[in-house]
């Protein structure tokens, strides 16, 4: 068993549980949440495929790949958030 | 004799995937956020272990951090819109009509599934397969930087990263759309989430700091981990009301907001001449473009993502905006 | 020292430049962005001439060259994309000058541009970009400007579709993302040329399965259309324009490339697709055929309009594939020009009539006549009536399918088509009846100067017909890889 493994089969879990939870979920916020886990979960699969039995170094493309990944997700995020919180005080709005 | 690091890589996977469900599973929604802040710290060390320490970097002061800092602002906001302080407020939710139980564990049957020949499609594929490592040597002399992963950033694959910049641009841009006009916002204070987060958050700060400064000497590199660190220095600013945004700084905020972009493509663009295409550097101004380029992109991320904490533009009606670090 | 600007990076920089302009000076956003869309029409017209003379175009970034690198690629293709994109997207901008003329607009239009440009850019770098990593950051370029631009106008409604449509996309983006991971598992590079020669594996086939649901769920195929009709019906005319009419493209365009170089997984994998795409064609129509407002009626037509590019796609099964891409991309070329052109006809409707509920179309005393004939003219398109390219289109996807035999999704054709012009013929029936008008039909003139630029549009998705067979031999130009320079 090498980390490869391990963390690759950890990505994979971590990735079907954000789409479990992006599909199932009824709060926005979670929602948003599971949609990161499921970035994460990604990261990992890439992270993993760089990764080299310790003497070799790992391959550097797919960790400037996970880095313009996780700067993509809080862009994303931010967005979803702001409508979140638009959405918020417009439903507040209408029922009063 | 099992290798002791195996086993402590089988107990940190299965902490990251029980954090996950745990983040999912956890009903009260601040407590879920905190979970998923540990989630985030968690699977960055794992990152470590997988000598990814810039990536690591990146996700415990992005990926983790500034996302925590909004997911957990937000929070704030609904719980103040709704003006039940303390109730969990994102529950009172009234759109939405109740999913069938059925639906949901069908909906769950499938992401199994999916996740199931996901994991079988992983094992079959070959382990420590082809990569660009030897390209990357090949390549690296040429790159003007020693460290390869800034490198692949911001010479090799320096129009992903523009790109990328971009996407920050156009996120900044669509939440000053979304929320313009946002009346009777409730004021940041330091409440009980805000201190929790402060707790959380200050000691990743200094320690992420620390370790930029650290590899900075061999590795010219983090523009984006760097971007964020001063990002947290600003979200602690605009927290503590130490700096209060005016509608008078919007100008200064939209200029520092696209000076990475503009920057970027303006040094792509002109490069090319002489034989040379876009993005190519000349070998001996390499280092100092690739340099300059970093320092204007860290500054419009820093700036970008403390925009993006703060959400509203400042209108001449109410304070608020953004930081000017 | 002179600066080489080739026409490939300044189809994608010009629209990045002219957002950032836009942004910083809002006053004259509409100015910047007009001239900016002209400026782009330009390069693209120069690259198109490029291309027809030199066949296809190859800019490796950086001077590394793929996989190291990143290459743009500009190829028959690529330039009618990139020649929708700016064709439809000069006029929407020119009918948005227009429509968001008011003081009350002020701040619509200060976010409008910015916005609307950085989607040019996501949807020209898409368009030119040949490396798959690339490809994912550029649809999320794409999916933050649209969701700016779908909740423009502040509406609740609005609001609530564009936080579906944003999910979506996330969700949509992360599946790619995903797919892109285990194609580098397996393969070790992200260009196309490194993907053409790879044997089908499980890694891939499961990289292929996600990438084409992430990519169905951004362009709406059924059944994961849930987010688009209301997106598309509460955005403001514009952007309803721009997202019906050029931001499902992308995703599409992306499947069609990733047909060409991926190795197919099998014939049941292309069926499964064209099922999908005959659900979208039934359940759109059925859902257009029950909408009660104008614009949710059009939204709906997108969603079956859709689905049928997908059956253009399946039409001759695996065998047929190097033949099929045409008969869609003819249709997302038709597709594209007619629906931005209805849906400024329909927002100019509402504007003049002041609601837009189908059932009282023909109560209104006013009648904007030169709306109502744009409307028709793209329905001629939509349905596929001749000589318009959705004819051309509709009758190529036809062709191949009954030259491999597969009838069935002849017969989905011609249901579609009987179904469009159902309910197409809801929203004529208001147009012709007046019987029903209570006040006089005077002063009102019937035509206004914003009536210009959807017309403009509408006559071209009817004249691009008569030019079916030139655009077809553009399309091939360099489409297979070995051609390059």
């Amino acid at each position: 068993m090498t980390p490869d493994m391990i963390y690759g089969a950890a990505g994979i879990a971590v990735f079907g549980i954000g789409l479990v939870g992006a599909l199932c979920a009824q709060d926005r916020l979670r929602r948003v949440l599971a949609l990161k886990l499921c970035s994460v979960g990604a990261g990992f699969l890439l992270l993993v495929g760089a990764w080299r039995e310790p003497p070799g170094t790992p391959d550097p493309v797919p960790h400037a790949l996970v880095i313009t990944g996780i700067v993509v997700m809080v862009s994303a995020t931010a967005v979803a958030l702001a409508l979140i919180r638009r959405l918020h005080s417009l439903e507040a709005e209408d029922e009063r | 004799m099992i290798d002791p690091l195996v086993i402590f890589d089988l107990l940190l996977a299965l902490g990251i995937v029980a954090l996950a469900v745990a983040a999912l599973a956890t009903r009260e929604s601040f407590a879920m956020i905190v979970v998923f802040i540990v989630f985030g710290l968690v699977s960055a060390l794992a990152w470590v272990r997988l000598s990814a320490p810039d990536v690591a970097l990146a996700e415990a002061a992005i990926g983790t951090g500034v996302t925590g800092a909004l997911l957990l602002k937000t929070l704030h906001h609904l719980r103040c819109a709704t003006g039940q302080p303390g109730q969990n407020a994102t529950q009172a939710q009234i759109s939405a009509p109740p999913v069938p139980v059925g639906v949901t564990l069908a909906n769950a049957a499938f992401c199994g599934l999916i996740t199931l020949g996901l994991a079988v499609a992983f094992l079959g594929a070959p382990a420590a397969g082809p990569g660009f490592e030897g390209l990357v040597a090949q390549a690296m002399p040429q790159s003007g930087v020693e460290h390869p992963v800034t490198a692949v950033l911001l010479n090799f694959r320096a129009y992903d990263t523009l790109m990328e910049v971009v996407v920050l641009l156009a996120a900044v841009i669509a939440v000053w759309q979304i929320e313009r006009g946002l009346s009777d916002a409730p004021a940041p204070v330091m409440g009980e989430v805000w201190q929790g987060f402060a707790r959380l958050a200050l000691p990743a700060i200094v320690v992420v700091g620390t370790y930029l400064l650290w590899v900075g000497a061999e590795a010219p590199g983090g523009a984006f981990q760097g971007g964020a660190v001063l990002a947290a220095v600003g979200l602690l600013l605009l927290l503590t009301r130490a700096y209060v945004p005016q509608p008078a700084h919007r100008g200064i905020a939209r200029g520092a907001f696209v000076l990475g972009t503009a920057a970027f493509a303006l040094v792509a663009l002109l490069v090319a001449s002489g034989g040379r295409v876009a993005f190519e550097y000349p070998l001996a101004h390499a280092k100092t473009l690739i340099l300059l380029i970093e320092g204007m992109v860290t500054l419009s991320i820093a700036v970008t993502l403390a925009a993006l904490f703060h959400g509203r533009e400042p209108m001449a009606l109410k304070h608020e905006g953004k930081d000017d670090t | 020292m002179s600066v080489d600007l080739s026409p490939v990076m300044l189809s994608i920089f010009l629209p990045l430049f002219g957002a950032i302009v836009a942004f910083m000076l809002p006053r004259a956003a509409g100015a910047i962005g007009l001239a900016t869309l002209a400026l782009t029409t330009g390069a693209v017209i120069a690259l198109a001439r490029d291309v027809l003379i030199n066949g296809a175009a190859i800019l490796p970034l950086g001077g590394w060259g793929a996989p190291l690198g990143i290459d743009l690629r500009a190829d028959g293709l690529s330039v009618a994309m990139l020649g929708l994109s700016c064709a439809v997207g000069l006029l929407v901008s020119l009918s948005a000058l227009s429509s968001l003329r008011g003081p009350e607009d002020a701040r619509q239009r200060q976010y409008f541009w910015p916005l609307w440009l950085l989607l040019l850019t996501g949807m020209n770098g898409v368009y030119l970009s040949t490396d798959i990593f690339n490809l994912y950051v550029m649809i999320e370029v794409i999916a933050l400007a649209a969701v700016g631009l779908t909740v423009l106008s502040g509406t609740t409604a609005a609001v609530r579709a564009g936080l579906e449509y944003m999910y979506a996309s996330i969700l949509g983006a992360l599946l790619f993302l995903m797919g892109v991971g285990f194609i580098y598992l397996q393969l070790g590079r992200l260009d196309f040329a490194g993907l053409a020669e790879a044997e089908p594996t499980g890694a891939l086939i499961a990289a292929i399965a996600l990438m084409f649901v992430g990519l169905a769920l951004k362009t709406a195929l059924f059944p994961l259309h849930f987010w688009l009709p209301a997106a598309h019906a509460n955005a403001s005319a514009p952007a309803s324009a721009l997202l019906s009419g050029l931001v499902v493209k992308a995703a599409l365009y992306i499947v069609l490339r990733l047909a060409q170089h991926m190795p197919f997984p099998s014939e049941t994998f292309l069926t499964l697709v064209g099922v999908m795409g005959a659900g979208a064609v039934i359940w759109g129509s059925i859902q257009a055929l029950r909408a009660e407002r104008l614009k949710l009626l059009v939204a709906w037509s997108t969603v079956a309009q859709i689905g049928l590019i997908f059956v253009a796609f399946a039409r001759a099964g695996e065998q047929g594939l190097s033949e099929s891409w045409k008969a869609a991309a003819l249709l997302i070329l038709a597709h594209g020009v007619a629906k931005a052109a209805m849906f400024l006809a329909a927002g100019r409707i509402k504007d003049e009539i002041g609601h837009d509920v189908i059932r009282d179309l023909d109560r209104a005393p006013i009648r904007p006549t030169l709306a109502q004939f744009t409307f028709a003219l793209a329905a001629i398109s939509l349905i596929g009536l001749p000589p318009s390219l959705g004819f051309i289109g509709k009758w190529a996807l036809m062709e191949g399918a009954m030259a491999a035999g597969y009838w069935h999704w002849v017969g989905v054709t011609m249901a579609g088509t009987l179904l469009s012009v159902a309910y197409f013929s809801r929203v004529f029936a208001g147009f012709l009846r007046f019987d029903r008008v209570r006040a006089p039909v005077g002063e009102h003139q019937g035509w206004a100067l914003a009536d210009a630029a959807p017309l403009t549009l509408a006559m071209m998705a009817i004249a691009l017909g008569l030019m079916a067979a030139p655009l077809l031999g553009f399309l091939e130009i360099g489409y297979a890889l070995g051609e390059a320079k």
